[in-house]
């Protein structure tokens, strides 16, 4: 009798739970929807966040709240979305490689997983460059690693943070190019790349295209590839690590929007319906390409494929990371 | 010449309509800040923050910097008129200036109060025109062992001058970096005495900190305190009389210059530079026993200091992206909230917004100027409002300003308890700068240190091979080694 009303009282629940499941998607969106971006106000994750949400809302029929939840490399965001409950209404930036890492990283003690995120829609694509200063004896990628393999661990090379894509890069590069070991400098963000880089501190940085493009173009200083396997078009005249002969030399930073797991399907697919055309749009990709980040659109099987790789690149390299005996 | 150019863009981007009157609302409320008692600079401005989210960043930091030049004004005013400092800075003007008041001269000292600080200002953001861009470029040669050595003179200077003993002040100054080892390492990404708590993970935020321990505490403190009477001085007689003019001169200037080297230096605080003025006054002095007594000189000399060590900090913190004083830590942080990052590269990125915000220093001077001038009687009637209603609106001010610097409820309570922290220090007799100044540069002292070690693969040479690094690293030594063998003046401990 107990176990019988128990079983009932469990298969009405489970109904109940599959109607409101069903229902949430019919009437998805019913009140306005939160996008939390892991960084603060004015980044790059967050100047895309707001174009994309001021057109998006327009197609959900509902505002969406950009959110900066920024804090420890993201970490803090993350953890908050996470801990959502999976309805739709609260969704939030991951950035590849970044999440990864910290979920890697076991210093990090980061209470969410992998599959703590659902991807939904890749927005921007950043790749990796290498920069030094225009008066610097390295005139080449070339010159860097012979360099780098004469004296090892003498060229100072600088990260935007530790584990950070720069980072893993430098780790790629050192890999491609065995004997060459870099002095590696763990520092805050582009800014304090360009300080210590100009004043003569470190010898070369790692950042991204988007961040340093401008200066390439006025000759400040001097981009020697790109971690990509294409051109970058805002800095077409540097060539890329597969044109230098290290095809492996592959690292980029993208931002891309998740839900948290248990997300009901169909809301995934408006929310990812509606998001693309919002990416589509040409305002969407003008703007963005104006502050120098170019948006690269990846859905479903690619986007899921993309993490799920990205995250085991960033397993071998942050275990490499935390042996390498140069720390 | 280009500077020239960049500051008449930038006056014209400053006199426009919107950004006038954000100065002159900032200046307004700062003066508000700087009249009530208990409400220093540092709280003041970290309350105010909010206040400007929904305007542009450059309107947002021009009213800010007001809030925060303004506030150094209106300190004076009580200290004139009810021998109570608005503001830590206007101490020292109690001693004359409130003699002044009871001989019926309050209205002099207040109107020579404005003029000084008014010379001072104006003279500091000349200087700050000048040898700001230069100093920018210079910058670059600070690498990171140059920023660790300076911030640790920095602290150094600040453990040695400010307190009774250096002990008490040197006790404050670790307390305060321990506070700032809070949260996730800013290198290797650990996170470090935060409890597992989510909201410890990017550390303490220092504006809720600064709000307890300087509004809050005040509050606590005030309440204890007796009612006060405002001495009724004749306010009519502005201008200082002929031979008052004559003493008045030479303090302002003198006034000025040092507290334009001292604002160079991080750490001093507004304090220093005002005992410094007065001091220096008294010493060159005819007539010295004046002093005490209601001499115009101690009124105006450190009046002076004050308002120029407010305009030259802005120096380092705009060009090294270094905060000198707590108050002024605070307007980094609201730099940082609207998404400018002080430092070398500011001026070469954004020309607009420096050289608008360094336009409306000038423009916020002269508002000041008329605010004071004038309108000192207006100000004066604030103080006969009843005190404990201005208790429960500055209470509830700072709780809805904790709140809305991120929406958090742990920043009202870290505000809080911040501020019974604060009033038991300062029953103690602990001072609090050191403990601010130590939270606020613990995290970029830290991360100098071990990107220097990185620098050098481990090597800590690369401290003492470093010229520049070295010699500041000797001085930090010495600050300390001289307030130990206490060979700073007795007057200036006592601050």
């Amino acid at each position: 009798m107990m176990r019988s009303g128990v079983r009932r009282a469990l298969a009405v629940a489970a109904w109940c739970a599959a109607a409101s499941g069903i229902a949430l998607a019919d009437d998805f969106p019913s009140r306005p929807v939160q996008l939390m971006v892991a960084f603060p106000p004015g980044g790059s994750t967050d100047v895309g966040a707001r174009v994309v949400a001021s057109i998006a809302e327009k197609l959900l029929g509902k505002p969406i709240v950009v959110l900066n939840k920024g804090g420890a490399g993201g970490q803090v965001g993350w953890t908050e979305m996470a801990r959502q409950k999976p309805d739709g209404y609260y969704i939030g930036y991951i950035n590849l490689p970044a999440t990864n890492t910290v979920i890697l990283d076991p210093e990090r003690k980061a209470i969410f997983g992998v599959d703590a995120f659902v991807p939904i829609i890749n927005q921007v694509l950043d790749p990796g460059v290498v920069w030094v200063r225009a008066d610097s004896p390295h005139k080449s990628l070339k010159d860097l690693v012979d360099a780098a393999k004469k004296a090892p661990n003498t060229i100072r090379a600088a990260t935007t943070g530790i584990l950070s894509d720069d980072h893993l890069a430098i780790l790629m590069l050192e890999e491609a190019a065995p004997g060459a070991i870099f002095r590696i400098v763990h520092l805050a963000g582009a800014v304090d790349q360009l300080k210590e880089v100009m004043g003569g501190h470190v010898d070369v940085a790692f950042d991204n295209v988007g961040s340093i493009a401008p200066r390439v173009r006025t000759g400040e200083l001097r981009a020697l590839a790109v971690t990509d396997h294409q051109r970058s078009k805002f800095v077409p005249e540097v060539p890329t690590m597969k044109e230098l002969g290290y095809p492996t030399v592959i690292s980029s930073s993208t931002r891309g929007i998740a839900a948290p797991k248990g997300t009901p399907q169909p809301v995934l697919k408006k929310l990812e319906e509606v998001l693309r055309k919002a990416m589509e749009d040409p305002e969407h990709v003008q703007k963005l390409e104006s502050a120098g980040l170019a948006v690269k659109i990846m859905v479903g099987e690619e986007y899921a494929r993309y993490y799920s790789e990205t995250h085991a690149q960033a397993k071998k390299y942050t275990e490499w990371a935390k042996t390498r005996p140069h720390k | 010449m280009d500077t020239l150019q960049h500051l008449v863009s930038g006056f014209a981007a400053a006199l426009s309509p919107a950004y006038l009157a954000y100065a002159f609302a900032g200046c307004t409320l700062g003066t508000l800040i700087g009249v009530l008692p208990g409400l220093g600079p540092a709280a003041g401005t970290a309350m105010l923050i909010p206040l400007t989210f929904k305007l542009d960043p450059t309107g947002a930091i021009i009213m800010l910097s007001a809030i925060y030049y303004g506030a150094m004004y209106g300190g004076t005013i009580t200290s004139v008129l009810i021998n109570v400092p608005g503001e830590a800075a206007s101490v020292i003007t109690c001693i004359d200036g409130h003699q002044m008041a009871k001989q019926g001269r309050g209205g002099t000292a207040l109107g020579i109060a404005a003029i000084g600080s008014f010379v001072g200002g104006m003279a500091a953001t000349i200087a700050l025109v000048l040898v700001a861009p230069p100093l920018a470029q210079m910058a670059l040669r600070f690498g990171p062992p140059e920023f660790f050595a300076l911030m640790l003179f920095g602290l150094c200077l600040v453990s040695g001058l400010a307190g009774r003993s250096m002990l008490a002040a040197l006790l404050m100054t670790v307390l305060g970096l321990l506070l700032a080892m809070i949260g996730i390492d800013p290198v290797r990404g650990a996170p470090r005495f935060a409890l597992d708590i989510p909201d410890l993970y990017d550390g303490i935020g220092f504006i809720a900190v600064v709000m307890g321990l300087f509004g809050v505490s005040e509050i606590l403190l005030a309440a204890e305190a007796p009612v006060r009477e405002t001495v009724r001085s004749k306010l009519s007689s502005l201008l200082p009389g002929r031979e008052e003019w004559r003493r008045s001169v030479g303090a302002i200037w003198r006034g000025t210059g040092i507290g334009f080297a001292l604002g160079l230096i991080p750490g001093i605080g507004a304090i220093v530079p005002t005992f410094m003025a007065y001091i220096v006054e008294k010493r060159l002095s005819k007539t010295p026993e004046r002093f005490g007594q209601g001499a115009i000189e101690g009124v105006a000399a450190p009046e002076s200091a004050n308002n120029a060590y407010a305009n030259a900090a802005m120096i380092p913190f705009l060009t090294l992206g270094i905060p000198s004083s707590p108050t002024i830590a605070v307007l980094m942080g609201a730099f940082i909230i609207n998404g400018i990052t002080p430092g070398p590269f500011l001026f070469q990125e954004r020309p607009d917004l420096v050289w608008t915000v360094i336009a409306s220093f000038f423009t916020g001077n002269v508002i000041l100027l008329a605010l004071n001038l004038p309108l000192v009687g207006l100000w004066a009637k604030l103080l006969h409002l009843p005190f404990q209603y201005l208790c429960v609106g500055v209470l509830l001010f700072c709780v809805v300003g904790a709140y809305s610097l991120q929406q958090s409820v742990f920043d009202v309570w870290v505000m809080i308890a911040f501020g019974v922290i604060g009033f038991v220090f300062r029953k103690l007799e602990l001072p609090l700068a050191p403990l601010v100044l130590g939270l606020i540069l613990g995290p970029a002292i830290e991360k100098s240190l071990r990107i220097s070690l990185e620098m050098s693969a481990g090597d800590y040479s690369i401290f003492l091979t470093r010229p520049l690094c070295l010699g500041m690293l000797i001085a930090a030594a010495a600050v300390l080694a001289g307030a130990a063998l206490r060979l700073a003046p007795q007057s200036l401990r006592e601050a």
